[in-house]
């Protein structure tokens, strides 16, 4: 019973400002008796979720299997490049400031230009995700395989290991924790980018749901579709969240 | 002892609850009476709860057992109505802040004007004058160190508290600022308690010289400072000075 | 200031990335290497600069840059004072907390529609603007206030500080670097969340511009506006980069 209630009062601790909005929102649509086309309640969201879990069930699933893809994959070039470019003074002095510059550009703000030149398309959706988890993944990894605990590097050519070997057990490693926090930057934008091109270009999954929900005045839907956005971003931040600790835990 | 006590640090016991539950006792039973512009020196090994006892005095932490007074009051009020000044190891300068601006800093704590003559006359005093401009970054550490004293003087406090205010210096500084300290205090003589681990800087500095040792700390051996004021350095060389730290030495290691 | 040799080279290699990087693009747009909606770089740019559309570049910008701006200083604010207000009333800290991270954790896509209805069409851009900066100040404002040092503390508690002066005088200089990398960070985050807001419905702005450009085929005009908003952004950015190092000299 104590035990429940210390629980209850953690959760209030951490949570009244969420529930606090939550019932603003409801009181507001009461108090202004305002017609659900304009502004569903929280209870009418609810209920679409519940009575219709196939539909958004469907196209989250392919949302989210767009923006893992693309994550893996978008890391898996930055990694590369980042790699490539830590073999030549030439190629890292060259690439790393336009990798910056890259990544402090709203590259949300390329999703037209990529639509437009590689079509409407679910392809298309897929390279702006990885394009956009690109920048993160080689620019943190750069810096990560520049950053040598101090010493070691001497430690390796004293007992005269190979370049090869430097760069397997004493480089790459020295640059996973980079590497977790770009997956954890990297993370919700990627979700966030393969739903809005999937909006803005209409082809399918939550964006293009979403789109179509809102057209149709069907505003529960539409806010419904919200919430599940809003969840699988959540999971996903999560998710990267917990892989870094647990890397950087084994790491340090 | 002057005959009005100024501080009184009465029976105090001071017991810390760790993170994983057990209890630890860093000071027991510490009585200490300090006199009306008496300079005392706390001295004691690192552990001892020196700092505890200092800390105490400043308001910082609060006494488990017996309680202090400064001349009668909380040290809380003292500090609320801006009437104590410190001086850590860490010289605690405000690195955003010129030479100038950290000395007026607790004019601006107690919502005072600035008086500037006075802000001017202690870097004088500290030998600092010409660096009233510069920031922290820019002295050395020694430098630093008269700044964050003549922060702790310049509200002209009723009481001064210097926690191992020279523990960061090398050997060399150390000896030299020791003198400074004791001329600039010569010109307020405001009660003063000193927590240090040097036995020549106590012996030095001070008018009273208390030895605190053990887990849980307590005071071991007081002993008075005979050497009249003002202190020339080369007092340090005489026998008599000699003699003193060495039984001062003894005390803070019994066991040796 | 003087510049070491290594600098030097680290300067003229970046210089030459972007040349290249801007040859790359003038190139590929000539031998249409990526097809016909990649311009040359140089026909975008005689497409800018021409004087005929100065006043529709202006209006886009104006309308945009206001909503930026805006939704800069708001979220600026709102931030600071949301971490200030956690830092001073520690028991509502986890209540804030979660509250800023599941407001950030809402993709645009799903505020947008909400603050259609709830503040209107133009000024939508701002308020995801808003919303974004808001995070990242709240964010940096909140690690920043807990980075002033125990012994200044201990000083200002011995002192007599009251909580005002010590928040004045000591918390928020002490938080000031991370303030202003917050604030670094903060401007791309100001520019995606205005053009993502005006792809939702804005009748003005470089974000409509890009919309209307990519569904009618002005390729021309989508680069341009792409270009503009990128430019601008990173301008912004290295502004405040500059700050940010005056900033840390300073005060840490």
């Amino acid at each position: 019973m104590t035990g429940f209630a210390t629980r209850a009062r953690g959760f209030l601790a951490k949570y009244w400002g969420v529930i606090g909005v939550l019932l603003l929102w409801q009181g507001w649509v009461w108090a202004k008796d305002l017609n659900a086309i304009v502004m569903p309640q929280p209870l009418d969201v609810v209920r679409d979720l519940v009575t219709n879990p196939g539909i958004y069930l469907s196209n989250a699933a392919l949302t989210l299997t767009l923006a893992a893809l693309g994550l893996v994959m978008g890391m898996a070039l930055g990694t590369a490049i980042a790699v490539l470019a830590w073999t030549s003074r030439l190629l890292s002095g060259i690439l790393i400031p336009l990798g910056l510059i890259f990544s402090s550009v709203p590259v949300v703000a390329l999703i037209p230009i990529l639509a437009r030149l590689l079509g409407y398309d679910v392809k298309t959706v897929l390279a702006i995700v990885v394009i956009i988890s690109f920048f993160p993944a080689f620019v943190f990894t750069s810096a990560g395989l520049r950053a040598l605990p101090p010493g070691s590097e001497d430690l390796f050519r004293v007992f005269g290991s190979s370049p090869w070997q430097r760069f397997i057990r004493l480089v790459l490693p020295s640059a996973v924790p980079s590497w977790m926090i770009a997956l954890r930057l990297s993370a919700p934008p990627a979700v966030l980018s393969a739903m809005v091109a999937e909006f803005l270009m209409g082809t399918s999954g939550l964006g293009y749901m979403f789109r179509q929900s809102a057209a149709d005045f069907q505003t529960d839907r539409a806010f419904g579709t919200s919430v599940v956005a809003t969840a699988i971003s959540v999971l996903c931040f999560t998710l990267a969240t917990l892989a870094e600790k647990r890397v950087n835990a084994r790491w340090s | 002892m002057s005959p009005e006590t100024a501080i009184n640090v009465d029976h105090v016991g001071m017991v810390f609850t760790l993170d994983d539950g057990t209890e630890l006792t860093a000071v027991r039973d510490v009585d200490i009476k300090i006199g009306k512009g008496e300079f005392v020196a706390l001295l004691g090994p690192s552990g001892c709860g020196k700092s505890t006892i200092l800390r105490l005095v400043a308001a910082l932490e609060e006494a488990s057992f017996g309680r202090v007074t400064i001349e009668g009051q909380d040290p809380a009020e003292l500090s609320r109505a801006h009437r104590l000044g410190v001086a850590f190891q860490d010289h605690a300068l405000l690195p955003w802040l010129t030479v100038k601006d950290n000395v007026a800093l607790p004019y601006k704590v107690a919502g005072k004007k600035v008086d500037t003559t006075r802000v001017k006359e202690l870097l004088e005093l500290v030998g600092l004058g010409k660096f009233a401009g510069a920031r922290p970054s820019q002295l050395s550490g020694g430098m630093r160190q008269r700044v964050s004293i003549a922060r702790a003087l310049v509200l002209r406090p009723d009481v001064l508290l210097l926690d191992e205010p020279f523990g960061a210096l090398d050997a060399v500084t150390r000896r030299h600022m020791n003198v400074e300290l004791q001329r600039i205090w010569a010109e307020d003589e405001v009660t003063t308690l000193l927590v240090t681990h040097s036995v020549e800087e106590a012996l030095f500095l001070a008018d009273r010289v208390l030895v605190m040792t053990g887990r849980p700390g307590t005071v071991a051996m007081e002993m008075k400072i005979p050497f009249a004021r003002p202190r020339d350095p080369s007092i340090q060389r005489t026998p008599e000075f000699h003699a003193m730290a060495d039984k001062l030495t003894l005390a803070l290691e019994p066991e040796a | 200031m003087r510049l070491s040799r290594p600098q030097i080279q680290d300067l003229a290699l970046g210089v030459l990335g972007i040349l290249l990087f801007l040859l790359g693009w003038e190139l590929i747009g000539f031998y249409k290497l990526a097809g016909l909606t990649w311009p040359r770089f140089s026909t975008v740019m005689e497409y800018l600069f021409d004087p005929s559309r100065r006043g529709l570049f202006g209006r886009a910008m104006g309308a945009s840059f206001s909503m930026i701006l805006g939704g800069y200083l708001l979220g600026f604010l709102i931030g600071l004072g949301a971490a200030m207000l956690s830092y001073t009333l520690k028991p509502m800290q986890p209540g804030i907390d979660r509250l800023a991270s599941t407001i950030n954790a809402i993709p645009p896509i799903a505020l947008a529609p909400l603050f259609i209805v709830l503040l209107s069409r133009e000024v939508t851009g701002m308020a995801i603007a808003t919303i974004n900066v808001f995070f990242v100040i709240y964010v940096a404002a909140t690690s920043g206030l807990e980075k002033s040092r125990q012994n200044h503390r201990d000083l200002f508690k011995v002192l007599g500080a009251s909580k005002s002066t010590r928040m004045l005088r000591l918390d928020l200089p002490a938080a000031l670097p991370s303030i202003v990398s917050g604030m670094k960070y903060a401007t791309p985050a100001a520019f995606i969340g205005a053009i993502l807001g005006e792809w939702f419905g804005a009748s003005r702005g470089l974000g409509l511009l890009m919309v209307s450009a990519m569904q009618n085929f002005q390729i021309p005009l989508l680069w341009s506006a792409v270009f503009i908003a990128s430019a601008a952004s990173l301008i912004a950015f290295g502004l405040m980069s500059l700050l940010e190092r005056f900033v840390h000299g300073r005060f840490s």
